[in-house]
């Protein structure tokens, strides 16, 4: 059975425009739900922390709860800010387990951002990755054990790499993903 | 079997650590609980187990190391990860010393976080699985001896006395009642149950070569010794050797074993170094070693070093409530391996096998079941399936009426053997066989030296 949901896309800080329209694509053809990128962008200041020069992922999610997603609703973030926890040295995402929000962080996903060169696709392949991945947590998902899994843990941007833009069955299931659809993202889209 | 998830408990007086590490754990699968101190973190304990202890060093009241100390005086299992806000070696060093798993300097990178517990999981994960094969391992015994009669059970009770201790043991019993069992028993349920089990049949090697494989040699220490070779003494290091009729040693080994087993040392043939040997020494034999002590054949000395407890296996034939149950077993064993649809036994195939007096004990009741189901592909085993039919005294494998080659080769062996006063040497030269053929022939057919 589907599940009934919506995920609306919000950008939080400098996310190109195109990053965005490519993401919704590609999420798009790969879940059989409605999604949408928000108007706004928001600014990511208020969660700014001075000491550590980054950014609380903990406000963020509370930022996105204002005014709170409509019932049915996931609302994921996209930053190219650096996300920490108090405790952490740094995070990729951060997601309300089973809650509506969740945030996703492009800072640390490409390999040669401290080089100052990025390679679009690999971005792309990766935060789409990532956007399932925190997606999975709002539906109280947990890491998954299955390595090509997008709901497994990555530590580090290779890690991401290793992964498929799928879930596996049993966490497709609880995502309510139709396991018909193809949404491996090297595949070809059906005609 | 799925792992049981592991169960975390994060101790910490900051509630924004406590939830950010819960909620990291969680995601990652972990069952996580939380205590804001060291007395919150004691009562959980007590009230149920935890794999890992994630605690903050600094904390009022109880410190993080005060917490170590007191979880490990209950329960020193509990893998236990300090963490701190301040980095130092030196309290990391105590932390260390006093059994802590690992130290970790606040903020962790999530990487380093999510691998050092991983490792603190597997490590429990692993001690558990070791306790679990220990006691496998020590539960095994009354299966794969079978036969429920009160000889075998006092045999199992000595094995279950004897085990635990590193005395050494003499089995004792006819050929084919399965002593070398009883000393792997022994040794599966000794201490020594995770070392190597060495066995040695003393009587089908020559005098010259016996000394090799107990000692070793040396390159070059004698025609042949290509290379360096370690012997079933130094083999057994850390475990059980098991000598297999011991009394079948030659004087001369004799000597260097008891030197051997008196010194805990070997020297290699050929060798000039010592080398240390711990190991527990188990030995079997069908010979009347008193006799061939008092004969002067056997040193007194050696008699009694090896006889520090004694296990008699008493041959089937004394324990005929035994013969259903172990046939029984190798029924099921080898039909399972032949993939025959067998039954069972017809009642006159059960009469057939209590009636035989089993002289080759254990051993002969094996082959002939193995033998009734290479002619018995399916139904029951009847009389004329068993290789014994037709036989009931001791010395059956040799009625003059059995026209077999079996028989007729078992006749054979006993009239050479009588020939020689049982001298296996010229025995085995008149037959024109080597001696360990001899030997294996004469256990097959269940002949002793008288």
């Amino acid at each position: 059975m589907t599940l009934s949901w919506q995920l609306e896309l919000v950008s939080i800080g400098a996310v190109a425009p195109v990053v965005m329209r490519l993401l919704r694509e590609d999420l798009v053809s790969r879940l059989s739900h409605a999604v949408w990128i928000a108007e706004a962008s928001i600014s990511p200041v208020p969660a700014f922390d001075h000491h550590r020069q980054q950014y609380l992922a903990s406000a963020l999610l509370e930022m996105l709860l204002v005014p709170p997603p409509p019932p049915g609703v996931r609302r994921i973030a996209v930053t190219d800010v650096d996300l920490f926890l108090p405790v952490f040295t740094h995070v990729f995402g951060s997601a309300q387990l089973d809650g509506p929000v969740g945030v996703a962080s492009t800072f640390r996903l490409h390999p040669d951002a401290v080089a100052g060169t990025v390679d679009p696709e690999v971005l792309r392949h990766r935060l789409l990755k990532e956007v399932l991945h925190e997606l999975g947590h709002t539906f109280g998902l947990v890491h998954c054990r299955v390595p090509w899994c997008a709901m497994s843990p990555s530590r580090l941007p290779e890690e991401v790499d290793l992964k498929d833009a799928a879930y596996c069955t049993a966490c497709a299931v609880r995502v309510g993903v139709p396991e018909e659809i193809p949404y491996h993202l090297d595949e070809q889209d059906p005609p | 079997m799925t792992p049981r998830t592991p169960h975390l408990l994060i101790v910490d007086d900051e509630l924004h650590v406590r939830e950010s590490l819960s909620h990291w754990f969680i995601e990652d699968g972990y069952e996580v609980s939380t205590a804001s101190g060291g007395k919150e973190a004691l009562a959980l304990l007590g009230r149920q187990h935890f794999d890992v202890v994630i605690t903050d060093i600094r904390m009022p009241g109880m410190d993080g190391l005060e917490l170590q100390k007191r979880i490990h005086e209950v329960d020193p299992e509990v893998a236990i990860i300090l963490v701190t806000a301040y980095a130092s070696v030196s309290t990391a060093v105590q932390a260390l010393k006093e059994g802590a798993y690992d130290y970790l300097v606040k903020p962790f990178d999530p990487e380093e976080l999510s691998r050092v517990v991983e490792k603190a999981c597997e490590k429990v994960r692993l001690r558990e699985e070791n306790v679990a094969l220990k006691q496998r391992l020590a539960g095994i015994g009354h299966e794969i001896v079978t036969g429920s009669s009160a000889a075998m059970k006092r045999v199992l009770e000595l094995v279950d006395s004897v085990a635990p201790t590193d005395a050494t043991v003499l089995i004792r019993g006819e050929s084919g009642t399965g002593k070398e069992l009883i000393a792997r028993l022994i040794h599966a349920r000794s201490p020594r149950s995770f070392g190597p089990m060495v066995a040695v049949n003393c009587g089908a090697l020559s005098e010259g070569i016996l000394e090799s494989e107990l000692f070793g040699h040396e390159k070059g220490a004698f025609t042949g010794a290509a290379s360096r070779r370690k012997g079933k003494l130094e083999l057994a290091d850390g475990g059980t050797l098991f000598l297999d009729e011991i009394g079948e040693i030659t004087p001369r080994v004799q000597v260097d074993l008891l030197r051997a087993l008196e010194d805990r040392k070997i020297t290699r043939v050929g060798g000039t170094q010592e080398i240390p040997v711990d190991f527990r020494v188990v030995c079997a034999t069908n010979r009347d070693l008193e006799k061939a002590v008092r004969e002067g054949t056997f040193r007194e000395d050696l008699y009694y070093r090896i006889n520090v407890f004694q296990i008699h296996i008493p041959p089937l034939r004394e324990r005929p409530e035994d013969t259903m149950a172990i046939a029984e077993h190798f029924l099921k064993k080898y039909a399972a391996a032949m993939g025959r649809r067998v039954t069972g036994f017809s009642s006159a195939a059960r009469e057939l096998l209590l009636r035989y007096p089993w002289p080759g004990n254990v051993r002969e009741l094996a082959n002939a079941i193995e033998r009734a189901l290479v002619v018995c592909p399916e139904g029951q085993i009847e009389p004329g399936h068993l290789p014994i039919v037709g036989r009931t005294t001791r010395e059956a494998g040799a009625d003059e009426d059995d026209l077999s080659l079996q028989a007729m080769e078992h006749r054979h062996i006993l009239k050479v053997l009588r020939l020689n006063e049982f001298n296996i040497t010229r025995a085995a030269k008149m037959l024109g066989i080597d001696r360990v053929t001899l030997y294996n022939k004469m256990k097959k057919y269940g002949i002793e030296r008288p």
